[in-house]
């Protein structure tokens, strides 16, 4: 036998894996979704800009929003920049914790920017270099709130009783009146750290009269101490300055150092302040665009106007996505645990709980801002390091006499189009996984009937010869319509075919034989009538030989059809309890008469083997392995016969010391028709019928029966397996 | 008066070298190739002995449908089939038809002409009384050679001539083992040693019919049967 290749892949395994190739549907789907996205950003990138363009027109050409007033590059520094503050804050806490992340945005102010001023004489002026503060202003509710960090070595508090102002450590608020044609002056000098107490000074510090409005707190920090202050905007004229006056010397109360957020304290020349403008409120609430978050910045990127916050920003409207109609609870639990973890394995789900780093309230930086402060509106994608959120950004330049005044700044997020996206994915991917596993089970299915429908024909047709090569089932041809269909019947009808032909050729030699019988009954009966009339000498010589080579064609007649004969038997014969161990014996005392030059051995240690059979058949059977056994000997050589009831099954076996088995008739050998012979052995017919009867009774017994050659010699062993008897219980 | 012997058997060459040979040995003998011809002559007038081939011309089974004829027409007609059907069914069809004998065309023809004349012989002596030489006893068993009757207890057993001559090869030597060959030269057959065995178990249905313990016909596996005198005793 060859060894053929035996693919491993069954039809139903090919079909799956091509099925898979059905992956590709949602990957198209997930890149025409990609696509769509890549389309809508696009569109949402249009509409911010075009917010912001709309936004920027509605502020063009209004200078005066932007309130510049004398404001130069030059003097930038002297600018008290007023920070919207989103959040209310506390005066009395005795910490700037409250004031957050405003805190950085605080400027500082040191040594460069002492002040000479009347208090402090000229010697002084630029040795003390222990003093300096920071400071920030932020707007809150029509209230102006500053704090001030300062850093002295030496705290002089105002004595108890002393009904100056200036002579200890104090702050003093500069500030152009409300009419704009005055510089008030207002003092802060604590007698300890406490609520603050303000005094509205004439020149020279005469004359205080306490202000009210004024309040907030002084307290000690590590390193010197510290003002939180709030001014209402009603007292407040546009221009602003703060001074820190600095004593050290508590004895002589001369005051060493002063530091001012101004150079001059003259109403000209006070710095100015930078307030968010009420028009440009109403212009972009005027908008009534709540969906993104609208910024106007000034020139140099500070923001002057915040509306709308970046985390709801998501400038899509969501809802209608979220009233969905109430769904199985089983398929929300799949949905909840199972997919949804696999998509967002691949699916980005940003959270709205993004903080914006680069981002604050006060002043803005960008690409696109520097673009848009340039002439160009632009956009442009950020995306969050911390979390995963991309933001959109446009600016659009907003110009007034030709000059270019700040920009709008319009940001969205990009989670509303993230989360539209992730569930148009999850609708996607929900539909192609239903979609594919139905096409994928059908496919398994029919491909699974396929390959049983096949499998059974295959089962079929190799049941169809049996182990000793002799057909015995059919095919049934299945009625269905298709190939399978189609090669059932061909192969049905090819068995039918092949049974027939088989039949003719097992039957031929029984057919041949009885057909064969009339004319040599002629032949022998003629003869015979011959011999009995002739009285020739010479002719009875020849009608004796004639007579002789009648016998034989006789003989040959009568083995060609014993087979067929026995076959008819056995189906009428009715089994027996027997004893192996009594009928082996006697056939073997028969042996010793029937071939007296052989030796025979005979091996059963057992006293009872009882096999369900019909004794005469056995003793045939063995009759034939004998008669095998002993043409094969060698001379002086014995033949063993062997018996043992091992387990279930009684064993018999016949060897003989002779000629091996050739290899390639080994199997063939219990055939029909099959001899090994060699020529020179035919001295009497051969029809190789022998060992074929041996397998017939057998096989009626149940059993199988097997040639090999000896182990330990050379030799034929011929060994029949049958079932011992079986007594059904009761 | 010479006996008439009927030969129906539809192969010509056959048919008339058994004519022949009966002819010789002074027999009337009458040929038929078909069953209708035969059946015509038979119920003018009946033969004395009918030698009937199963497949007639045309007719598979026409021996048997004529046997049965023959039978209804006579009880003690002698019919003897020849056939080259050698099949156990065959043979036991044909002996239930009420054929007297059931022969192969291997039998050779002096067997033939030995067996019609026993036929004849039987039929002559069925109304005399046995001679005590020709009779043969082995305890309950009665053979009568002369008339090739067998009686068991007292009984008559209706065995056919080769039967009759196979239990006598087994009876004459009690305990004697006989081979399958041992009998068929006996009982002047030739067929196969499995043919012997189902005659042999013909025999033994046909004695236990009369007797149920009935096991004087012992096997002896792979050497033949042997006639035992005294019965094991059952349990």
């Amino acid at each position: 036998m060859e060894l053929s290749f035996r693919n491993p892949f069954g039809i139903r395994f090919k079909l799956v894996f091509l099925s898979s190739f059905l992956l590709v549907i949602p990957w198209l789907g997930y890149q025409y979704i990609l696509e769509m996205e890549q389309v809508l950003r696009r569109g949402q990138e249009q509409t911010v800009l075009g917010t912001a363009q709309a936004l920027a027109t509605a502020l063009n050409e209004r200078p005066e929003l932007f309130n510049e007033g004398s404001y130069t590059p030059a003097r930038r520094s002297e600018d008290l920049y007023v920070y919207p503050i989103f959040s209310a804050l506390s005066l009395d806490d005795g910490a700037l914790t409250d004031w957050g992340e405003y805190q950085q945005y605080e400027v500082m102010f040191g040594d460069k920017d002492q002040l000479r001023t009347e208090l402090n004489p000229s010697h002084y002026y630029g040795r003390d270099e222990t003093l300096s503060f920071r400071t920030m202003v932020g707007e809150h509710n029509g209230s102006l709130y500053a704090y001030f960090k300062v850093v002295d070595d030496e705290i002089v508090y105002r004595s108890r009783d002393a009904l100056s102002v200036h002579r200890s450590d104090f702050l003093e608020i500069s500030m152009l009146s409300k009419e704009g044609n005055a510089i008030n002056r207002y003092v802060v000098a604590p007698h300890e750290p406490e609520y603050l107490y303000a005094f509205r000074v004439a020149d020279g510090y005469v004359n205080p009269i306490h202000e009210a409005r004024i309040s907030g707190q002084w307290y000690e920090s590590n390193d010197g101490y510290e003002i939180e202050l709030q001014i209402p905007m009603s007292m407040l004229g546009d221009r602003l300055g703060f001074a820190i006056f600095d004593v050290d010397d508590a004895e002589r109360r001369y005051v060493n150092t002063v530091i001012a957020t101004y150079r001059v304290a003259d109403a000209e020349r006070l710095g100015s302040l930078r307030l968010p403008t009420p028009e440009i409120d109403r212009i972009v609430a005027g908008m009534g665009h709540n969906n993104s978050r609208i910024q106007v910045v000034d020139r140099s990127g500070r923001v002057l106007l915040s509306v709308g916050d970046i985390q709801s920003a998501t400038g899509l409207l969501l809802s209608s996505v979220s009233d969905e109609t109430p769904v199985n609870k089983y398929w929300l639990y799949v949905q909840n645990k199972i997919l949804n973890p696999l998509y967002y394995q691949f699916l980005t789900k940003p959270s709205n709980d993004f903080i914006d780093d680069l981002y604050s309230d006060v002043s803005r930086e960008g690409s696109h801002i520097n673009s848009a402060l340039g002439g160009d509106a632009a956009t442009q994608f950020r995306t969050l390091a911390d979390s995963q959120t991309r933001l959109l950004e446009a600016a659009h330049p907003i110009l007034a006499n030709g000059e270019i005044m700040g920009a709008v700044v319009v940001d969205q997020n990009m989670n509303g189009l993230r989360t539209f996206r992730n569930q148009a994915m999850e609708t996607l991917f929900n539909t192609m996984l239903a979609v594919m596993l139905v096409v994928t089970l059908g496919l398994f299915f029919s491909a699974s009937r396929i390959s049983s429908r096949i499998r059974g024909l295959r089962n079929q047709a190799e049941g169809i010869i049996g182990d000793t090569g002799r057909i015995q089932n059919t095919i049934v041809p299945t009625r269905s319509s298709d190939e399978i269909g189609d090669l059932s019947r061909s192969f049905s009808n090819i068995v039918e075919r092949l049974t027939q032909y088989t039949n003719y050729l097992e039957n031929m030699s029984s057919r041949l034989s009885h057909e064969l019988r009339t004319p040599v009954t002629v032949v022998r009966s003629s003869l015979e009538n011959l011999g009995l009339t002739a009285n020739n000498h010479e002719s009875a010589v020849y009608i004796e030989r004639a007579e002789e080579g009648i016998k034989r064609l006789n003989l040959i007649l009568t083995n060609m059809s014993e087979a067929t004969r026995l076959e008819q038997m056995l189906q009428t014969s009715e089994k027996e309890k027997i004893d192996l161990s009594k009928v082996l014996p006697g056939c073997v005392e028969g042996y010793k008469l029937a071939y007296p030059d052989t030796k025979f051995d005979l091996d059963i240690s057992q006293k009872e083997i009882f096999v369900n059979g019909v004794p005469e058949y056995i003793a045939q059977l063995l009759d034939k392995l004998i008669a095998n056994a002993v043409e094969f000997s060698y001379a002086d050589q014995s033949i063993t016969v062997f018996c043992r009831a091992l387990r279930d099954h009684a064993t018999i076996k016949v060897s003989n010391a002779g000629p091996n088995l050739p290899q390639e008739m080994q199997d063939r050998l219990f055939e029909s028709m099959i001899s090994v012979r060699s020529q020179e052995k035919q001295d009497q017919p051969h029809l190789g019928m022998g060992l074929h009867i041996a397998r017939l009774i057998t096989e009626f017994h149940g059993g199988h029966i097997r040639a090999d050659n000896r182990q330990d010699r050379e030799g034929v062993v011929i060994t029949v397996v049958i079932p011992l008897y079986y007594r059904k219980s009761g | 008066m010479s006996r008439r012997i009927a030969i129906v058997e539809d192969e010509a060459a056959i048919r008339e070298n058994y004519a022949d040979v009966l002819r010789m040995q002074g027999y009337e003998v009458q040929t038929f190739a078909n069953r209708k011809a035969a059946m015509l002559a038979f119920d003018i007038r009946l033969p004395n002995l009918a030698i009937i081939d199963i497949g007639l011309e045309n007719e598979i089974d026409g021996g048997f449908t004529l046997c049965q004829a023959l039978r209804s027409l006579s009880d003690t007609l002698p019919i003897i089939f020849l056939t080259a059907r050698d099949n156990d069914f065959d043979t036991v069809s044909g002996l239930r038809m009420g054929a007297d004998d059931y022969l192969t065309k291997d039998i050779s023809l002096p067997h033939l002409t030995a067996r019609i004349a026993a036929l004849f012989r039987r039929q002559d002596v069925i109304n005399q009384p046995p001679s005590p030489e020709s009779l043969l006893h082995r305890g309950k068993l009665t053979l009568d050679i002369g008339r090739l009757t067998i009686q068991w207890d007292g009984q008559p057993v209706a065995l056919t001539v080769t039967e009759f001559w196979m239990v006598h090869a087994l009876a004459k030597y009690p305990g004697h083992v006989k081979s399958r060959q041992v009998l068929m030269q006996e009982s002047k057959i030739f067929v196969d040693g499995s043919t012997i065995t189902s005659h042999v178990k013909r025999i033994r249905k046909k004695f236990m019919l009369i007797d149920e313990e009935f096991d004087c016909i012992e096997t002896v596996y792979g050497m033949g049967y042997r006639w035992n005198i005294t019965p094991e005793t059952h349990n």
